[in-house]
């Protein structure tokens, strides 16, 4: 029996170790699965031994792989050692392949291990030591190996732990110890333990209270449990978080809504109320700027440093010794005070007086005064230095008149003024004119000789003083000659002489040559034009001279024509008048002459087509004696006589036209007299501008003609007016127009004729004459016959109406009868504008506005002015310990 | 509310004397309140309703303190003729008058006999203190009213049609044979106002400083004097008229015409507001009562007939002939004609005017101008030796407000008041028939055209809407995206085309005015000759 049993229980334990075996695989996969994240990172980047190496380590080192039979997860778990990356099947990333988590075969739940009992038959058979002995000697193996492994890999894995965390390895030690050996499988619902199957395995208190039994506070511990049994109480498990929060929340809810509504009629009033007035508390306090700096606290780093810095003792120190020091330099003399003072003053009143010259400068609007004061001051400037740009401008300034000069010769005598003035002498012309000639010819000579001196300084000064002096003395007519005479001979001289070509250098070399040779042929051929040139303008010059007189007469010539012209263009009726005044003038015997002088211009106009140019010089001699003339008589005495005269002319002037006046005066009234008789009376009798003294009663008989616009005046006035009426509404309410056949449109059958027109052309004119009586209908002079109301619209009155309703309001009338009371003071007496007048918010200047604080208000108050005067009598309690902050609890 | 109930309960307690007093200050209060309060129960706005509640219980309080003020602060009340028996007052004499009044008020009884200068019109300032006398043969006084004394004196030696006084007395324009001329109170001529050519009437606006002219040509003219603007120029189009009369209420200027009809014009408005026919034949005088509600006409017809302007109908209908009409401030109405003045009065205040007075000068004087002087029982006639005074008992508002108008006023005041009533000097637009409509909301009437950047606006809409248009779905085929957008572009061109078939309307009216100037321009070669050549220097 008793080997019998033994050989079963081998065999048994065979089948358990058979059993046991794939369960030892699968955990042990199961524990590569979890960990073979991290050992695959470590195996990927850490180095590797190459194949040849690995096996030569083998041979030396066995013991390290642990030389099991069965052992191949040990060479899974070598450092050093390829791992088969776990198939994806197993990996389970996305669950793709199988969903099942257990591989296991399972036994049934009923099936009867019998090993077991009879493992308890064992002990109880023998004693059981050895037979521990015996299951550990054949268990043990295989733990052993099992936990080699495992230790081998906390080990590594604590090593990595030191390494990273660079602690000792005890303070891993530990974990270590508290393995949990998980079960087979994941405990859950499908897999319960076994307690709760059976039922029993509560722990009660009873339980727990057992392994302290003896120990002290015992009893007390048993006698509260005992107590809390007795009662029976159960704890109902807590409700759901979400359900107590919402029960939170809504119980906060209630708890803010209540101090919220406390505050509902405050708010009320201050929104019912027309004004808000903050004239409490109005002591803002100190508002000076001293008193604002006084409270300053120095916050930031920099505002310390700096107060640090102004508030130092050293610096204060310092500041006024310094001060002290710099008033004793302050100390200066009497007699420099006075000095400075006067020296002050003195330049003040200059400056002052300066001022007041150039306001009065500034006022003078002559144009001339300014311009001749521009100029002298451009010439003051000329000698006063000045920068180099300035000068630079100058520069260019004189040099731009000198190249004008050149081009224009304009004070070389070209003028018309300088020529006639040569033409007839210059010795019998007065100083004046004298001097103004010399002036010109010295300006001319001025630039021109600045103009030598600037271009070539190496040509001599006695040859530009030659020239001057010819300037000077003799007229530009006789030096232009010279002058061309001049630069042909120069032109010649260089043409002449024959500059050597030169034997060494650059220019030695054959090419060169050539080229400086056709460039001076080149140049020699400009010479020889430039002579050639000389030499006619030359003998041009000479022909000049000899034409000169009848040049000018030819050029006077136009000017003649045109006055003449003037004088033909004249209406005969100008031409009297100017007889007239010839006439006036005439009874002054001087100006006898003056009616010569046109009637000999008159003559010319006359004579001027057929006259030659001599003719023409003649009448240019004439019209110099004509000026010298007038120049005497602005000479001697006769001016006062002639403005005398002058002034007669005018008066007669006046007197002709105040004759000429009553005639148009009496036309004006003739016309008047059409439209109102009295006003021409009242003329008649003014007319001499005494007021007669005689009274004619003003009242008399209305005019014929008065008498017959009344007469007809009321004739037709009421159809008339209809008229106008019916006009005016037709202007603003426009009649259709009437619904007509275009020739030739839908008429090329008879049938189109005998229809008429088409029904929708009659009905848009229907509708159009119905629209157009309505409108007539709603005119405000619709029932009213004998008065036209405009319609028009007038747009600049549109811009004083709303074109839409302010927002609040809703009905055109309740505005309307709103803004019906003028607010002004002019409509209101002056106890009631302030009040209709205030605005929203009264408060004062620098009054700081406080939040709203909490009072008691009567919430079943109405009107503002009732409201302010219950407020001024029931004192109003301030609770500030009842105002709190609403928070919410949750 | 309150208020109502206040006067609710006491009434029944109170005496007689009491009660009619209360309700005298009833009557008041309405006058002040400027018409019913807005029904508020019929707002759904709560707070506007608040805001309103309280705005009407301010207007309240304001009423019935001018009420109040008017009752019992006045210092005055005006006075009037009362008959006793079969006495009538019109027959009461003007001698008979002076014995009974006081001396101040007798003072204003005389004649002033200037019979060289022709008729005279007057014109007194708003203040009742300054009369400007104009003769028509150019004789121009300026006269202090309260101690009597002569201001200034001129003589233009030209006819004088017309006399106006400006803001105050320093200024006044006046009429002459061809310009109208502006004078100070020193006679120094200021102006010579070209613009207006040979002007029969002058009217001055004070509240919005126009001066307005109508000349022989018939032309209304409007000129701001304090920058000397020209804001009007209207060709009446009725004929040369002498009737011109500004309303006081509105500043709506009336002009009566020979065809019997009164213009009313504004500076903003080339067509009148308004025409009515009044009288069969030419209008010969007009008035407007202070208020602004009534207007008395007179024709040749030999009728006088007294309007409500308001609703442009007559009121009363009075036999006789006037060539002058005046309203006093209290509303009686005074018609010159010949050498007798009649007052017609209305103390019922039905708008029923009555013979109140009478007055006739001497025979063959012919009264020009009849014009009542403000704040004194006064009544000044031009006439054609002169001018003089009579006394009408109840024509003047008893008391005055020195802040409108102060008939003892210093220099100082005078110049404060001349800047006062140049800041609140109104735009010439706000002229119109009922100057109450300011600030109401336009009525919906549309603009006769639309302006360019709203016919944009109205375009772009159309085409927004256009595009917004859902398409419908249609088969398979059909459903094209190319078919889809030629579809919306064909609709969107179609929403389009009315706006620019108005365009081109527009801008063809504007090419053929443009071609019709240039034709104007551009005559034919073979006329061209015949055109006027512009005079050749």
């Amino acid at each position: 029996m008793q080997s019998h049993k033994m050989i079963e229980k081998k065999r048994k334990s065979r089948d358990g170790k058979k059993h046991d075996r794939p369960q030892k695989f699968a955990r042990k996969s199961k524990f590569s699965k979890k960990r073979g994240k991290i050992e695959d990172d470590k195996r990927r980047t850490g180095p590797r031994l190459p194949q040849s190496l690995r096996i030569e380590l083998d041979r030396i080192n066995p013991n390290d792989q642990s030389g099991s039979e069965e052992d191949e997860e040990g060479i899974n778990d070598d450092v050093y050692e390829y791992e088969e990356g776990v198939p994806e099947e197993e990996s389970k990333k996305n669950r793709r392949f199988d969903s099942v988590e257990n591989y296991e075969y399972e036994l049934p739940k009923d099936f009867k291990d019998e090993n077991v009992d009879s493992d308890d038959d064992d002990d109880d058979f023998d004693g059981g030591e050895n037979k521990i002995a015996h299951h550990k000697g054949k268990k043990g193996h295989l733990d052993q190996l099992d936990d080699d492994v495992e230790d081998e890999d906390d080990e590594r894995h604590l090593r990595m732990l030191q390494g990273i965390t660079g602690m000792p390895s005890q303070a891993f030690q530990d974990r270590k110890k508290t393995k949990v050996v998980s079960e087979g499988y994941p405990e859950s619902e499908y897999n319960p333990t076994r307690d709760v199957l059976d039922g029993d395995g509560r722990i009660a208190i009873e339980d727990l209270l057992e392994s302290i039994q003896g120990k002290p506070g015992y009893r007390e511990l048993r006698k509260i449990t005992r107590q809390v049994e007795k009662k029976g109480k159960v704890l109902q498990a807590p409700l759901p978080k979400e359900d107590r929060d919402r029960l939170e929340r809504s119980a906060a809810y209630e708890q803010s809504k209540k101090d919220i509504t406390r505050w509902e009629p405050l708010v009320k009033r201050n929104r019912e109320a027309p004004t808000i007035m903050f004239d409490k508390d109005t002591d803002s306090g100190f508002s000076t700027i001293g008193a604002i700096a006084s409270e300053f606290e120095p916050r930031t780093e920099f505002e310390k440093k700096m107060s640090s810095l102004v508030n130092d003792d050293n610096v204060m120190a310092a500041h006024k010794e310094d001060g002290s020091r710099l008033l004793e330099l302050n100390k200066i003399s009497l007699e420099d005070y006075i000095s400075s003072r006067n020296h002050i003053a003195k330049m003040r009143s200059l400056l002052f007086r300066h001022e007041v010259k150039m306001k009065r400068v500034k006022k003078i609007k002559s144009k001339t005064y300014h311009r001749l004061l521009k100029k002298d001051r451009l010439k003051g400037s000329v000698g006063i230095p000045m920068d180099a740009e300035e000068a630079k401008e100058l520069a260019m300034k004189q040099e731009f008149k000198r190249a004008e000069e050149r081009m224009t010769l304009r004070h070389k005598n070209q003028s018309k003024w300088a020529q006639r003035i040569v033409k007839r002498g210059i010795d019998t012309q007065d100083e004046g004119t004298r001097a103004a000639m010399a002036e010109q010819l010295h300006q001319h000579a001025l630039l021109t000789r600045k103009m030598n001196s600037m271009k070539d300084s190496s040509s001599s000064d006695d040859s530009s003083d030659e020239e001057d002096s010819e300037n000077s003395d003799g007229s530009d007519e006789d030096k232009a000659p010279k002058l061309l005479a001049k630069a042909r001979e120069k032109t010649r001289r260089v043409l002449e002489e024959d500059d050597g070509v030169p034997d060494s250098g650059v220019l030695s070399l054959p090419f060169m040559k050539r080229a400086l040779k056709k460039r001076k042929e080149a140049a020699d051929e400009e010479g020889r034009l430039a002579i050639q040139e000389f030499e006619s303008s030359l003998k041009e010059l000479e022909d000049t001279d000899e034409a000169k007189i009848t040049k000018t007469g030819t050029v006077i010539e136009p000017k003649n024509k045109i006055r003449s012209s003037s004088y033909s263009s004249d209406s005969e009726a100008e031409l009297e008048a100017q007889e007239d005044i010839d006439i006036g003038l005439g009874r002054t015997d001087d100006m006898q002459n003056n009616i010569n002088v046109n009637s000999v211009s008159l003559y010319v106009d006359a004579d001027i087509p057929q006259d030659s140019v001599l003719k023409n010089s003649e009448l240019v001699k004439d019209l110099g004696p004509k000026m010298t003339y007038e120049v005497s008589i602005l000479q001697s005495n006769t001016w006062k006589k002639m403005s005398s005269s002058r002034n007669e002319v005018d008066t007669n002037g006046k007197r002709s036209q105040k004759v000429v006046e009553p005639a148009t005066h009496n036309q004006d009234i003739e016309f008047e007299g059409v439209g109102e008789d009295s006003d021409a009376d009242s003329e008649g009798q003014m007319l001499d501008g005494i007021l007669s003294s005689e009274h004619k009663s003003s009242y008399k008989l209305p005019s014929q003609a008065e008498l017959i616009r009344e007469a007809f005046a009321g004739d037709d006035v009421q159809e008339e007016f209809n008229k106008d009426k019916e006009e005016i509404m037709n202007l603003e309410n426009p009649e259709p127009e009437k619904p007509a056949q275009l020739p030739g449109w839908g008429q090329w059958t008879r049938v189109q004729k005998k229809k008429g027109l088409p029904s929708w052309v009659l009905e848009e004119h229907e509708n159009a004459k119905r629209k157009r009586e309505e409108a007539l209908r709603k005119r405000k002079d619709a029932h009213l016959k004998h008065v036209i109301i405009s319609e028009k619209l007038d747009k600049k009155a549109e811009k004083l109406l709303t074109g839409t309703l302010p927002y609040p309001f809703t009905s055109k009338e309740v505005f309307e009868q709103s803004i019906r009371m003028p607010i002004g003071p002019e409509f209101n007496p002056a106890t009631a504008v302030r009040a209709l007048n205030r605005p929203e918010v009264v408060k004062k200047q620098g009054l700081i506005i406080k939040p709203i604080r909490y009072e008691d208000v009567d919430s079943h108050e109405r009107g503002g002015e009732e409201r302010r005067k219950s407020g001024q009598k029931q004192k109003i309690k301030r609770s500030k310990g009842r105002v709190k902050a609403v928070v919410a609890k949750s | 509310m309150g208020a109502k109930q206040e006067n609710g309960d006491p009434e029944d307690i109170l005496p007689p004397l009491e009660q009619e007093l209360s309700h005298d200050l009833d009557m008041k209060v309405k006058k002040y309140l400027r018409g019913e309060g807005a029904d508020l129960e019929v707002l759904k706005d709560k707070k506007l309703k608040g805001q309103l509640y309280t705005r009407e219980n301010l207007y309240g309080t304001s009423a019935k303190t001018a009420a109040k003020t008017e009752k019992w602060l006045l210092p005055s009340a005006g006075g009037y003729l009362e008959a006793e028996g079969i006495e009538k007052t019109w027959r009461i004499k003007q001698d008979t008058i002076g014995r009974e009044v006081d001396i101040s008020s007798a003072k204003n009884q005389y004649d002033i006999v200037l019979p060289d200068f022709g008729p005279y019109t007057l014109d007194f300032t708003s203040s009742g203190r300054y009369m400007a006398a104009a003769g028509r043969k150019g004789h121009l006084a300026v006269v202090d009213m309260k101690n009597m004394s002569l201001i200034k004196e001129i003589q233009v030696r030209e006819t004088v049609r017309d006399v106006v006084f400006l803001h105050n007395e320093m200024f006044f324009a006046v009429a002459q044979k061809k310009y109208p001329y502006i004078y100070n109170r020193d006679g120094v001529e200021l102006h010579c106002l070209k613009e207006h050519g040979a002007v029969t009437r002058l009217q001055f606006l004070k509240n919005h400083f126009l001066l307005a002219s109508i000349n022989k040509y018939g032309q209304l003219r409007y000129q701001d004097v304090t920058m000397g603007e020209m804001i009007g120029n209207f060709r009446t189009g009725l004929g040369r008229t002498d009737v011109m009369q500004a309303n006081p209420f509105n500043g709506v200027v009336a002009l009566g015409h020979s065809g019997g009809t009164v213009s009313m014009w504004k500076p903003t408005s080339a067509v009148p507001l308004v025409k009515m026919l009044c009288h069969p034949g030419p209008i010969t005088a007009m008035a407007f009562h202070p208020d602004g509600h009534l207007m008395a006409t007179s024709g040749k017809e030999r009728k006088i007939k007294i309007w409500d302007v308001r609703k442009f109908e007559v009121l009363q209908t009075i036999r006789g002939h006037a060539k002058t009409l005046d309203f006093s401030q209290k509303g009686l109405l005074a018609a010159g004609t010949g050498s007798f003045v009649q007052i017609f009065g209305d103390f019922s205040g039905s708008r029923n005017y009555s013979r109140y007075m009478g007055h006739s000068i001497v025979k063959g004087y012919q009264i020009r101008k009849v014009a009542f002087r403000p704040y004194e029982d006064v009544l000044g006639i031009g006439h054609s030796m002169g001018w003089s005074s009579i006394l009408i008992p109840g024509s003047g508002e008893p008391n005055f407000d020195t802040w409108l108008a102060n008939p003892f006023e210093t220099t100082k005041q005078r110049r404060e008041k001349e800047i006062h009533s140049l800041l609140d000097k109104l735009p010439p637009e706000t002229i119109m028939l009922d100057p109450s409509k300011i600030g109401t909301v336009k009525s919906g009437k549309k603009k006769e055209k639309p302006t360019k950047k709203e016919m944009e606006a109205d375009l772009e809409t159309a085409v927004e809407a256009a595009k917004g248009t859902a398409m419908k779905k249609k088969t398979k085929g059909r459903n094209k995206p190319s078919k889809i957008a030629v579809k919306k572009k064909e609709i969107v061109e179609r929403a389009k085309k009315p706006f620019l078939d108005q365009q081109m309307v527009e801008e063809e009216k504007v090419a053929k005015k443009k071609r019709k100037i240039g034709e104007e321009i551009a005559l034919p070669t073979a006329l061209q000759r015949f055109a006027r050549q512009k005079a050749t220097a």
